[in-house]
């Protein structure tokens, strides 16, 4: 056969149509730019908005390491350093802690020793900021911004003198207060919220604290392979040789939790995907579709069907050959100028210009995902318009002939409406897949932005604004929190509520039946040796009253019962609870409640009216240290929760312990600050506010709010123009139909009402499935990819119920607007097309 | 009296990128008396579909005036033209112009439904009656045959009752078996309705079922009688 040069001829004709149809071409290289810019964005904002959300888990973690061992001895130190699993091994040794700073009282402010390759390679890197340097001098100390805040100190310098009473941690030795000036050589920033700081070796040699000291040293370890199993850790176990108490500390879960991380970014990634090649394909499919009448012309007069192809796919070539380069220079000035330059007009430290990841691959990735896009998407369409017979094609008329309803009798405007939504089943089937695909992709990553927002995650964890504590509880029990402060409080205006705990000295004489197995339990954990259980049990039992065992009576309001209780899966009988014949006991380093809920126990409180005599209560509940709303244990009798009534009525008067305050307005400076006034000039107490952790966590919340805010904008607008896309193709497909309506005496007004109606149509349709869809959806995302301990799911309603709105307004509106810009013509011109 | 009139009607057009200016219609002057069946024919590009266009207020014209039982159309803005077509017009055209999605039934009253009537179910089952699609009521269009799409086009533009029904080639499509049908019956219906007719075609056997030709040449009126 001879082979016929057709190159020409076809590309002659494929630059004709494509110069005939200059508004669907610009529309399809718009449907491609904006396909390529949407994908790229999302790759690399997305990235970098993971990153962040990553590294403020990190920061609230204050150090990066995988595993930890234990009180370490030197030869496993060694050992550990040597083997091929690990990547770093630092040490970390509690050494001090510091009480006062020029009287002021510090709650649990730490002390610790790393060594370098703790310090650079384990806490370095989950620092938010970091000024100074590491102690070097036996006096130098390097301390958390909290800590110092918590010293009253807002302005820290280098060489700053600090006087600080502190104790050693050394073992075998009783707590014994030091004097002493230290020198401040460095102040650092991470989300812990916790009063640290940092001390020299020579210091940390001076203390005699042992690395081997129980709960004090820590070999905090980085593997070369982050995801690990138990065989793993057993592996390594083995290999240190652990000895006495010694424990790894691991997470055995990480492969799981790490697979449901990727499985939920897979997820939405697939989403973001599949919405995009909707997208595109739709805008293609209706535009090929538009052209089937033409291809059978093409047809009649002898095109081949690989002819027509090649028509098709030249065309769709151009188009990409201008929209995907469009698209990806696009995405880069929004990720390289646009976002920088929000964040430096928004956030005033602003000084990074890499905050969004684009490189290399997220461009080739996109471009790849782009080309494959349109050549899959107007492969079929090409297909259809290749295979159809000439006939049928100049017969085409764009809906599916199955469709029919014999004995309808409407032919009204929001009839017709209907009937042209769902006039192609195919093609409507894609348009609300697209839809709703994009729909959903907004929602899940809405239900993820608000999980990950500072506020929400800090009011979802702490159910106060700002937090006194009582520092010399457990030692004079000094009377600060008097009638009159609380009332002083209470005068604040925006203050919502103060909420009191009280507590006090108990002594819980030892019951087999109620506390036996727990206390077995406690002896079984790692913190009390087994081999001690039977002497302390003994000699608890001749002498209840022996410091080791007294614990708290701890008296909450109705407020904090209702936290409690709703912390327990709302189980207690609020009655019984205010009346004091239940309580709830606080179990420490143990699980489960050990058969405790259900019994009665007895105790005896020292400080009553009535020392020595001996009360009962039954045991509602048993909760964690966590939902513990008292701040200091006693010994290792449980503590146990009571109604502030009932703790009245059997100690008179009782001791405040904490004030928990609440504003109307939470992070609300005024008034916290009016709140802090109360106490100016009292040492003893140390406070822990909303308002101070959000501010710790606000350079990286700008950063998140921005990208997260982009991520969501970009969301919707993929939903929105993929719908305006589909209605730009859909009224000109129809634009003689429209025309015909008109001729028969269809008014603008008529015209415009059909369309609307439509557009009300595709939304109502799309937000309804969207939302039976996208709730149960968003929430198994959020359970693959939540980063927080205690956040619980959450519908951000106020943003879901704008874009939804948003989408309404624009799915009336745009086809109307699409009418009056594209049906103006003459409609005896438009009668002819 | 004068259902339809037209003075000095133009209509130019520019083509494409050209500066060619082409005179669609040049100066047409026509009156047309309420009952009458008047056919237009002239060759290809002569302006007889133009002419229609102007005369059912499809089109605006360059200059001159078109007016329907005294009204100038010519001056009414797009809505009013649309009103005044459902309720004064009806159109039938050569490839029939139904909509695909709706049944035979449907087709017909949507011009009084857009009108915002209850259709008049005798009125309309006498027409389906009289066109022969009694049994075709809940067949959708590319069910049915080129004649029978037409005699539904026809069955529509007679549904408002107008006063005036255009045609654009209504047997352009069909064979001459059918033609003679077609005409036939909108001879009937416009006797039946009284209605005036104004048909465009350049078939002159069928032309010459009408009361009076009127021969369009250039754009201008050439032959027959542009008035009576």
């Amino acid at each position: 056969m001879m082979k016929i040069n057709n190159k020409p001829v076809i590309n002659e004709l494929a630059i004709a149509t494509y110069k005939a149809n200059k508004k669907r071409n610009l529309l399809m290289i718009f449907a491609i730019f904006l396909s390529t810019f949407l994908i790229t964005s999302i790759i690399s904002i997305g990235t970098s908005y993971w990153k962040i959300t990553m590294k403020r888990q990190l920061y609230a973690t204050g150090m990066d390491y995988d595993i930890a061992l234990t009180e370490p001895e030197d030869a496993q130190i060694k050992k550990a350093r040597s083997m091929k699993e690990i990547k770093y091994a630092g040490l970390l040794v509690k050494c001090a802690v510091i009480e006062k700073y020029q009287q002021k009282s510090l709650d649990k402010a730490r002390l610790y020793w790393a060594d370098d390759t703790c310090f650079n390679k384990i806490v370095m890197p989950a620092l938010e900021s970091y000024s100074g340097s590491y102690p070097v001098k036996e006096n130098e100390l390097l301390l958390s911004t909290r800590l110092l805040n918590n010293m009253g100190i807002k302005k820290p310098y280098n060489g700053m003198k600090l006087k600080l009473s502190y104790f050693t941690l050394e073992a075998g030795t009783r707590e014994k207060t030091i004097e002493k000036e230290f020198t401040l050589c460095g102040w650092y920033t991470d989300y812990t919220g916790q009063n640290k700081g940092y001390v020299s070796e020579e210091f940390y040699k001076q203390t005699n604290v042992k690395p081997t000291d129980f709960t004090q040293g820590s070999l905090k370890i980085q593997l070369k392979q982050p995801l690990y199993s138990e065989k793993d850790i057993i592996s390594i176990q083995n290999q240190l040789n652990l000895s006495g108490r010694q424990i790894i500390e691991a997470d055995t879960d990480i492969i799981s939790y790490f697979i449901k991380i990727i499985l939920g970014l897979a997820g939405i990634l697939f989403m973001v995907f599949a919405s995009n090649y909707l997208f595109i394909y739709n805008t293609l499919y209706i535009s090929v579709i538009k052209d089937t009448r033409y291809y059978g012309q093409l047809k009649t007069i002898g095109m081949t069907s690989v002819q027509l192809k090649k028509l098709v796919n030249k065309q769709a070539f151009w188009n990409e050959l201008i929209g995907i380069p469009a698209g990806l220079i696009a995405a880069v000035i929004l990720s390289k100028i646009i976002i920088p330059e929000i964040l430096s007009i928004i956030s005033y430290s602003f000084d990074e210009k890499n905050i969004v990841s684009l490189n290399i691959w997220t461009i080739l990735i996109a471009g790849i995902f782009a080309i494959a896009v349109n050549k899959s998407s107007s492969h079929k369409p090409a297909k259809l318009a290749a295979q159809c017979s000439p006939t049928e094609a100049l017969g085409y008329i764009g809906f599916s002939k199955k469709q029919r309803n014999r004995k309808r009798e409407r032919a009204g405007i929001f009839s017709m409406a209907m009937q042209n939504i769902f006039r192609n089943k195919k093609q409507a089937f894609v348009i609300f897949l697209s839809f709703i695909t994009a729909v959903s992709v907004y929602f899940c990553a809405a239900v993820y932005i608000r999980a990950n927002d500072a506020r929400y995650i800090l009011n979802e964890t702490m159910n106060f604004d700002i937090r006194f504590l009582n520092e010399t509880t457990l030692e004079e029990e000094k009377t600060i929190f008097t009638k009159e402060k609380i009332q002083q409080l209470e005068k604040i205006t925006g203050v919502k509520s103060v909420r009191a705990i009280t507590s006090a000295e108990m002594v819980v004489p030892y019951q087999e039946k109620t506390f036996g197995k727990y206390f077995k339990e406690l002896y079984s954990t790692r913190y009390f040796p087994a081999s001690s259980y039977k002497a302390d049990i003994e000699e608890y039992k001749k002498n209840p009253e022996n410091g080791l065992f007294t614990s708290r009576f701890i008296g909450i309001g109705e407020e904090d019962f209702k936290y409690l209780n709703n912390s327990l899966g709302n189980i207690l009988d609020k009655d019984d609870f205010l009346a004091g014949k239940t309580a709830i006991v606080v179990r420490s380093f143990t699980q489960g409640d050990s058969d405790m809920t259900g019994k009665t126990m007895y105790f005896r409180l020292p400080s009553s009216l009535t020392p020595k005599k001996e009360y009962t209560v039954k045991i509602a509940a048993v909760t964690g240290l966590l939902s513990n709303p008292a701040h200091f244990s006693g010994g290792l009798a449980p503590e146990i929760i009571v109604s502030e009534k009932f703790a009245k009525k059997l100690l008179g008067e009782t001791y405040i312990e904490i004030v928990y305050v609440e504003y109307k307005e939470p992070y609300n400076k005024e008034i916290e600050e009016a709140a802090l006034s109360v106490f100016n000039g009292i040492n003893e107490i140390s406070s822990e506010s909303r308002l101070r952790n959000y501010e710790e966590m606000k350079p990286t919340e700008t950063k998140s709010k921005v990208l997260g805010t982009s991520i969501s904008i970009i969301m919707a607008l993929l939903a929105i123009l993929n719908y305006l896309n589909t209605m730009v193709s859909n009224v000109q497909s129809r634009s003689k139909e429209i025309a015909t309506l008109e001729s028969i005496g269809m008014s603008s007004k008529q015209a415009k009402q059909m369309l609307g109606t439509e557009g009300v149509d595709y939304a109502i349709i799309s937000v309804v499935i969207s939302l039976a869809a996208d709730i149960p959806l968003s929430y198994a995302v959020f359970n693959a990819i939540n980063l927080y301990v205690g956040v619980s799911y959450s519908i951000s309603w106020g943003r879901i119920i704008i874009f939804f709105a948003i989408i309404i307004i624009i799915c009336i509106t745009i086809p109307i607007l699409i009418y009056q810009k594209t049906q103006n013509t003459d409609l005896a011109i438009r009668l002819r097309l | 009296m004068d259902i339809l009139k037209t003075k000095d009607l133009k209509k130019y057009y520019k083509t494409g990128n050209s500066k060619i200016i082409v005179k669609a219609l040049d100066g047409v002057d026509l009156s047309i008396q309420r009952g009458e069946f008047i056919s237009i024919t002239g060759t290809s590009g002569s302006g007889k579909t133009t002419l229609l266009h102007m005369l059912g207020g499809l089109d605006t014209p360059t200059s001159g005036n078109v007016y329907v039982d005294g009204k100038d159309i010519s001056q009414m803005d797009k809505d009013e033209l649309a009103i005044f077509r459902r309720r004064k017009i009806g159109f039938v055209f050569q490839d029939y112009n139904l909509l695909p999605l709706m049944n035979v039934y449907e087709n017909i009253v949507l011009p009084v439904r857009l009108d915002g009537i209850r259709p008049d179910k005798t009125f309309i089952d006498k027409i389906i009656n009289a066109l022969g699609l009694k049994e075709k009521k809940y067949f959708m269009p590319d069910e049915l045959s080129g004649g029978q799409q037409q005699r539904v086009a026809l069955a529509r533009a007679l549904a408002t009752k107008p006063a005036i029904i255009l045609a654009d080639e209504p047997t352009g499509n069909l064979d001459s078996r059918t033609s003679l049908d077609v005409l036939g019956l909108i001879k009937t219906c416009a006797t039946q309705f009284s209605q005036t007719i104004v048909m465009i075609t350049h078939n002159e056997e069928i032309a010459q079922m009408a009361g009076r030709i009127i021969r369009l040449e250039d754009g201008r009126i050439y032959g027959g009688d542009s008035a009576l």
